[in-house]
């Protein structure tokens, strides 16, 4: 049963619960989208239906760039926020399509909706929505934003630090995105429709590899090839380890190396497999990255959750190799990679 | 020894080693996958503690190690049925097909709690655990701290707009403390305890390690962060002028005799450090020649017969045990000396027994043992623990009190949470003004936790902070900030 697969989807539990939420608001988003209002923004009528520049922030200096600092905690990557007044910090988690915040904070706020229900949401357990008033991180004002709210107390009860939240792409889509995680910085730069920086903003991104962004949702599915064979990832910067389907065609398989397993013991007798290791050829453009820590797993539940196959998701190990530069609004993906080790 | 014969030695038992040890465990050439089966690759000539890595490693029963190494061809375990096959020389492959489909039930945290244990964090900047530190600082005035006021200076980086700093004093907060613009550089002044500290200055959003501070440590994300000692003791040796080189040791730092090397001073040696809260012993090598601090009247036998200087840092608790004026020794014993039976003797005053002992902020248990007999303090409510495995138990420079202001007549109440593996039987709470209480010491972080009002679980009233936990109840939230 649907239900049964999602709540097994264990692995990434912030990309599932994020994921499965926000398709839920992809829904939402598209009666919104229809209305008039967007045509006033130029950036917005280029966007796909769903989003409907609902997350445009304010730039409070009126600059067309804004450098955020990022603080680690084990490997995920957090932004200091302030979300309605509550101060504390938003996992970068691009697993998640815009917004999601944590129950422990925010249950007293005004649902905005319900959950919209079909199969996958439901399984979540029931998504409510409420509405923000305002997010502040770095020179960034957001106002008036519906947010999906799930219990994350599980990530701070790892970490050690208090989550707001997680945010995801949705909520920097109409801007190029700079992932720089080596230094923990990300960089957000205004762009023109055709995802151009305005007034020439440094000198552009050049990347050693770059891939078109495919499909229209907000998640970024990435091809990466293993052994000749393509295969299709999530971007998943909440991913704390990478993770590979396994399920994958027998050569990959024979390609990782295992280096830790256990069996977790559920209330079925069989228990669970769980394997991690190394990803040792794994490629993008002419680029080949080994030694990638991964989870092996059965990514069906994923897979649903994004609503389209997929054979991994490339999570901290792949991006501590390089830097990332992401727009969609000119659909492109860039990756410059480091050079030796980095000061 | 002579070190040649040494050397010999040393040369004879690799040798010995590498002979017996030649099936040598390499964690990344035990397990693989080969169409679809989970294949182990494993040495018959492996010793048992090989034997156990792998078997802890991959999880595999060691009973089901034990029959491969038995010469079975088919094991089943569980509900899996294993393959045994012979390859090469002493070579054998355990396999059993890959699991495709996995159990349901597994609660998504238990499973990133245990791939939490195997990814490769690359530092750690814990600074509780630190004993003692010393500064690296290229420019002497790049860092000041005196009177518990810590001076950074950030030199340069004039056209930067806004300069903070960022570090385990503010939880690395990258918002709540700016630095200002100071003649040729960036300026910022902090009330700091004594004590490590990591941070970084975050330049127009920009992290940056202090350029001029040469002491730095990986964070869990790999990058570096700078490093900073406040001092809270000084080390002098007065006179000593004609020495060439004098350095202080001590338990603190394992008694090597490197030692920490001291600067000459107008009128003989110093040298300031850090030192954790707690008790040292501590000795000066001038030229190679071990002495104890002459300006140092505390001085002990340790049980070598050695001489060592002792030297309490933070503030000091006074134990005291009233009454059994006959007894002819009392010790006290605890968790904060691993319970040693002997180590410290209590002194006898005309009302009964007292003995000063420094040690650092925390929670600890501890007993009296009064000639050879173990008890709890009397005068101290505060006790862990059930039936005959009571301790007394004191929170030193306790941050935070836990409150229960209903149930008067509850029999008991315990406090049980994340920071006591949520023990039921440890911490009893005491009544006191008609409220409940328990005073701890918890590092900064968070803590979930709950009452137990006889027998029954409950939500702390009083905290509006909650959190679902893995049964669908809820478990209250204490957030404790760096108190600096």
């Amino acid at each position: 049963m649907k239900s049964g697969r999602i709540i097994y989807s264990l692995l990434f539990c912030i990309v599932v619960v994020a994921v499965a939420v926000s398709l839920s608001s992809f829904s939402l988003h598209k009666t919104v989208s229809t209305l008039p209002d967007a045509v006033n923004s130029p950036v917005a009528n280029l966007l796909p239906a769903f989003n409907s520049g609902f997350y445009d922030p304010d730039f409070n200096l009126n600059a067309d760039s804004v450098i955020i600092p990022m603080k680690t905690a084990g490997h995920l990557f957090l932004i200091e926020a302030k979300v309605d007044g509550e101060v504390g910090n938003l996992v970068f988690d691009t697993g998640a399509s815009g917004l999601v915040i944590n129950s422990s904070y925010f249950r007293n706020h005004v649902k905005s909706g319900g959950t919209t229900s079909t199969g996958i949401t439901g399984s979540v357990g029931n998504v409510e929505q409420i509405s923000i008033g305002q997010i502040e991180f770095a020179d960034l004002t957001y106002r008036n934003l519906r947010a999906d709210m799930a219990n994350l107390g599980h990530i701070e009860n790892r970490r050690g630090v208090k989550i707001l939240g997680l945010i995801g792409f949705g909520m920097m889509r109409n801007l190029e995105i700079v992932i720089d995680p080596i230094n923990s910085e990300l960089k957000l730069f205004r762009i023109d429709q055709t995802g151009k920086r305005l007034n020439g903003k440094g000198t552009g991104f050049k990347p050693d590899y770059s891939q078109k962004i495919e499909g229209n949702t907000n998640i970024l599915f990435l091809k990466g090839t293993i052994r000749g064979k393509v295969l299709n990832f999530c971007f998943d910067t909440g991913a704390e380890t990478n993770a590979i389907s396994s399920d994958c065609n027998k050569k990959i398989m024979s390609t990782l190396t295992i280096t830790r397993r256990t069996v977790l013991k559920g209330t079925g007798t069989a228990g669970s497999e769980v394997l991690f290791g190394k990803m040792n050829d794994f490629v993008i453009g002419n680029h080949q990255i080994r030694d990638m820590e991964t989870i092996i797993s059965n990514m069906d539940a994923l897979s649903e959750a994004f609503g389209t196959h997929i054979d991994g998701l490339l999570g901290f190990s792949f991006m501590k190799n390089g830097v990332l530069c992401i727009n969609f609004v000119n659909k492109q993906f860039g990756i410059r990679f480091k050079k030796g080790e980095e000061k | 020894m002579k070190p040649f014969v040494c050397f010999s030695l040393l040369f004879m038992t690799l040798m010995f080693n590498s002979l017996v040890t030649q099936a040598q465990l390499d964690p990344d050439k035990v397990c693989h996958i080969e169409n679809g089966q989970l294949i182990f690759t494993l040495n018959l000539k492996w010793s048992e503690k090989e034997k156990k890595e792998v078997s802890k490693l991959f999880d595999l029963d060691s009973t089901l190690i034990a029959q491969v190494y038995s010469g079975k061809s088919v094991i089943v375990s569980g509900n899996e049925t294993w393959k045994v096959k012979k390859i090469q020389g002493t070579l054998v492959e355990l396999s059993k097909s890959v699991q495709s489909k996995a159990d349901k039930s597994i609660r998504m945290n238990d499973l990133l709690l245990v791939v939490e244990n195997w990814m490769n964090f690359a530092g750690n900047t814990a600074s509780t655990t630190t004993v003692y530190g010393i500064n690296n600082f290229e420019v002497a005035n790049a860092f000041t701290y005196s009177q518990n006021k810590a001076l950074f200076y950030l030199p340069a980086n004039k056209t930067a707009q806004r300069v903070y700093i960022s570090g385990t004093f503010n939880n690395w907060s990258t918002t709540q403390t700016p630095m200002k613009m100071m003649g040729n550089g960036w300026m910022v002044e902090l009330k700091l305890n004594p004590g490590k500290y990591a941070y970084k200055f975050i330049v127009d959003g920009r992290w940056t390690t202090d350029p001029s501070n040469k002491l730095r440590e990986r964070g869990d994300a790999g990058a570096y962060n700078s490093v900073v000692y406040c001092y809270n003791h000084v080390f002098e040796l007065k006179g000593h002028k004609d020495a060439r080189k004098v350095v202080v040791t001590g338990n603190f730092y394992g008694w090597n005799p490197r030692g920490f090397p001291m600067q000459p001073t107008a009128d003989g040696w110093s040298l300031p450090m850090y030192l954790r809260d707690g008790t040292y012993a501590y000795k000066f090598l001038v030229d190679n020649e071990w002495m104890t601090d002459p300006a140092n009247p505390a001085v002990r036998k340790d049980a070598d017969g050695n001489l060592n200087s002792f030297i309490g840092i933070g503030e000091s608790y006074l134990f005291k045990l009233d009454g059994y004026t006959t007894a002819k020794k009392v010790v006290l014993t605890g968790s904060f000396n691993a319970w040693d039976e002997v180590e410290l003797v209590m002194d006898k005053t005309p009302k009964g027994w007292q003995f000063p002992y420094v040690i650092a902020a925390g929670n600890y248990e501890y007993k009296f043992i009064v000639d050879g007999k173990w008890m709890i303090d009397p005068a101290n409510p505060f006790i862990t623990g059930s039936g005959n495995f009571q301790n007394s138990f004191i929170a030193l420079k306790a941050n935070h009190i836990f409150e229960l202001n209903k149930y008067p007549d509850a029999r008991t109440v315990i406090l049980a949470g994340s920071f006591n593996n949520w023990n039921e039987d440890g911490y009893k709470m005491v009544k006191e003004g008609g409220k409940w209480i328990w005073p701890i010491y918890l590092q900064p972080g968070k803590y979930t936790y709950k009452f137990i009002v006889d027998g029954t679980w409950i939500l702390d009233p009083a905290d509006k902070l909650y959190d679902q936990n893995e049964y669908g109840t809820n478990n209250s939230v204490l957030w404790v900030e760096p108190s600096n």
